[in-house]
């Protein structure tokens, strides 16, 4: 687990001052190296067909990547968490009706939802946050529920009824801080999740927009000169592989901890 | 003829010593019981030699002439095989999804055996006492009760046919009716000449038992005799501290608070559930049951469980359902459970059975006793409420060094005196003990017995106690209600009623205590 938190620090860490430190920005073209070939002087790994350094826009393609996965992730928490805590709580019918439109929108198709919503209302980071973020949090519901129904028997629950707490008092200072362990290491789950969903978005061209980047289209962009310049297509999907690999460790490490 | 020899067996885990030269002997067909506080060690020296336990286990025990210390793994096994081990928590240790029979012929062939009949599975079944043996074969573990559930965890132990068997605390999760009823059956295994090594706490429980009694201290044997020596004239301090902590029925009655005016009142409670699956009903926990109680009191409600005593005093408290019947405090009726305002709800506190479910585990010592003060005397200051937890921490003996403590970082004994100083915080007229003392090994469970008499006496409080065990009643009540399938048979002064039980109910507890 210290080598995944290692590399993903790096990675980020790259990603944050890279940027700041190139003297190219991941927009600003280089007419006099249209096409640069890797190690080209100014150019570490070379420029893409119209002449954009490389090395700068992999580093703001994970940057993107990162916040869309962070902030989806969030998403999920914030909606997950407050959705299912009340479900969990509540019981009943309540908890019923609430986890059948849990179960509906997961029989959606995510991925025609999403283009549909992109054909509909045009492509924005935004909207990438909130189509991901609402598919993920159904599982994160999920997860809270069970926990909270488990953590509602306990007795320090109705120790806490006798002491005279009320039930949004018990559920916000008692059962959620004690939820609070799974979510986070099932959120650590999300992340990668996300990191994917995002990439393969982009890959579509249904993700960011140009000339904003991610890793996805990088790789995608990359696909079509791997002829040509492999290291457009090797770098990006390198890091897109460690981040992944990284974020799934972490989150499996969170876990374990958790249990033990 | 010995069977099964330990000696001079020492245990180091981490650098810190479990067991030194700890010795001991099972004859074939003789019964040795290994008796202790919790911590003493008593559950190594059993499964050490056998590789259960973590550690490399020095010194020597042999089976049956064969050292088992020493070997690897693989040596180990075909050694194993020799013994069968029974666990203490019965309810657990069954697959759910096996039937009985399923498990028994894995049990019985899982060591290279044959797989037995039909024939022979009953019989086994029929060995441990489980009534109708060839239809339990085709049930699952769910349907039996723990007391036949680990009859039959005896019988898979058994069913490769071991020279010894280990049990460990095998009856301390069940009814006091039912622990004789257990040892007896693992008794008459020994007209086989099976040899039985048992762990226990309850001294004069497995002294009936065993043939012999091995006390351990602290990682070593410190008295080591035949069991009715042992028991009648125990020559250590500790051997003596465990009979004591064990309370009897025989012992002269304690000097109880006299009651003052009525406090309580409870008529006519009735509280049903619906019962889950497929097979919808309704299943009657508490029918028409009532009760009296003057301050400074105790009730003592005792009953097989699911005879419905927990129920019937959650819901008189106002912690758990009721359908119907009503609670009158000092004549005035109580809300239902949803309209408890602050001043009803400090009248009455409760403390649970298992103390460390029933704190927070994300919560200090601190802010667990000052939440009942925070809630119920809004008035209070924080200063107020900060010397009053430490006066309620006193109170219990622990002191104000366990203020910041969390619950991991204290034992049983030490978190249930967290729980009695949370329900003392906010001064409560009464207190429901919901076997507040069952989870607790023998010591502890005495000296927390001794607190809530001082308790009951120093504050002059009502108790409500659910028990199954009657001497916590006879150590601590005035008065006891025998609660059957939901109904209360017996309600009466403590002394009378375990003199002359009337109900079946109450004369089936009295005689297996």
């Amino acid at each position: 687990m210290r080598a995944a938190a290692v590399t993903l620090a790096a990675i980020a860490l790259l990603a944050l001052l890279l940027p700041l430190v190139l003297p190219w920005g991941h927009a600003d073209i280089d007419w006099n190296a249209v096409r640069a070939p890797a190690f080209t002087p100014g150019h570490p790994l070379g420029t893409d067909s119209v002449g954009r350094d490389l090395l700068v826009r992999v580093a703001v393609g994970t940057r993107i990547t990162l916040a869309v996965a962070l902030a989806a992730a969030l998403v999920a928490l914030v909606v997950g968490v407050a959705w299912g805590a009340v479900a969990g709580w509540i019981g009943g019918r309540v908890d019923e009706a609430m986890m059948r439109v849990v179960d509906a929108l997961y029989a959606l198709p995510f991925m025609f939802v999403v283009i549909v919503l992109m054909v509909v209302f045009g492509r924005s980071v935004l909207l990438v946050f909130l189509g991901i973020g609402a598919v993920e949090w159904l599982t994160m519901a999920r997860v809270v529920r069970a926990q909270v129904m488990t953590l509602k028997q306990r007795p320090f629950v109705l120790a806490s009824e006798a002491a005279g707490a009320r039930g949004p008092a018990i559920l916000t200072r008692h059962i959620l801080p004690n939820t609070a362990a799974a979510a986070i290491a099932y959120l650590m789950l999300t992340v990668p999740q996300v990191v994917m969903v995002e990439s393969f978005l982009s890959f579509l061209g249904l993700g960011v927009q140009e000339p904003l980047t991610s890793l996805g289209i990088l790789v995608h962009d990359g696909a079509d000169d791997m002829d040509i310049a492999p290291l457009a297509l090797a770098v990006p999907c390198f890091v897109l592989v460690a981040l992944v690999v990284a974020l799934n460790r972490i989150g499996e490490g969170l876990r374990e901890r958790m249990a033990a | 003829m010995t069977l099964y020899a330990v000696e001079h067996l020492s245990l180091e885990i981490g650098g810190a010593r479990i067991l030194e030269d700890v010795g001991f002997a099972v004859a074939a067909g003789g019964c040795t019981a290994l008796v202790g506080a919790s911590g003493s060690g008593k559950t190594m020296s059993c499964f050490a030699p056998f590789g259960l336990a973590a550690g490399r286990p020095r010194g020597s025990a042999r089976l049956e002439g064969a050292e088992l210390i020493g070997l690897d793994e693989r040596a180990l096994r075909p050694l194993r095989a020799r013994a069968g081990f029974v666990f203490q928590q019965p309810l657990t240790a069954l697959t759910p999804h096996l039937t009985i029979g399923a498990q028994l012929a894995e049990s019985a062939s899982a060591l290279g055996g044959a797989r037995p009949d039909r024939r022979a599975m009953a019989a086994m079944l029929d060995r441990v006492g489980l009534s109708d043996p060839e239809a339990k074969l085709d049930q699952w573990p769910h349907r039996l009760s723990g007391g036949e559930r680990q009859r039959v965890m005896i019988a898979c132990a058994t069913a490769h046919g071991p020279r010894l068997l280990v049990a460990d605390e095998p009856t301390s999760a069940l009814d006091a009716e039912l622990r004789h009823a257990i040892l007896d059956v693992i008794g008459r295994l020994r007209e086989d000449g099976l040899g039985v090594l048992l762990v226990s706490h309850d001294l004069p429980l497995v002294a009936r038992h065993a043939d012999r009694v091995v006390v351990m201290d602290a990682g070593r044997v410190v008295e080591d005799g035949p069991a009715r020596a042992v028991i009648e004239t125990p020559a250590q301090e500790v051997t003596r501290a465990l009979i004591a902590a064990s309370p009897r029925l025989d012992s002269p009655p304690p000097d109880l608070p006299v009651p003052g005016a009525p406090l309580i009142e409870a008529r006519g409670i009735a509280v049903g559930f619906r019962t889950p699956g497929w097979r919808r009903g309704r299943f009657q926990a508490v029918a028409d049951a009532g009760f009296a109680l003057a301050e400074g009191e105790a009730l003592a409600i005792v009953g097989r469980s699911g005879s419905g005593k927990s129920t019937l005093a959650r819901a008189v408290a106002r912690l758990g359902p009721c359908d119907s019947g009503a609670v009158l405090w000092r004549g005035r009726p109580l809300p239902p459970r949803a309209r408890m305002g602050t001043a009803e709800r400090r009248l009455i506190q409760p403390v649970f059975q298992d103390p460390a479910a029933s704190l927070d585990p994300r919560w200090t010592v601190a802010q667990s006793i000052a939440e009942p003060l925070r809630n119920l005397i809004p008035a209070m200051d924080d200063a107020a409420r900060a010397a009053r937890v430490g006066a309620v921490l006193d109170e219990v003996e622990l002191g104000e060094r366990f203020a910041a403590r969390r619950p991991g970082e204290l034992s049983g004994g030490q978190a249930q005196r967290v729980a009695i100083a949370r329900a003392l915080a906010a001064d409560p007229e009464a207190i429901l003990l919901d076997e507040a003392t069952s989870a607790l090994d023998v010591l502890v469970a005495g000296r927390i017995l001794a607190l809530l008499g001082r308790l009951q006496a120093s504050r002059r409080l009502a108790i409500l106690a659910i028990t199954h065990d009657l001497a916590v009643a006879h150590a601590l009540c005035h008065r006891l209600a025998v609660m059957e399938a939901g109904r209360i048979v017996e309600i009466g002064p403590v002394p009378q009623l375990l003199a002359s039980p009337q109900s079946a109910a109450l004369t089936r507890l009295v005689a297996a205590q």
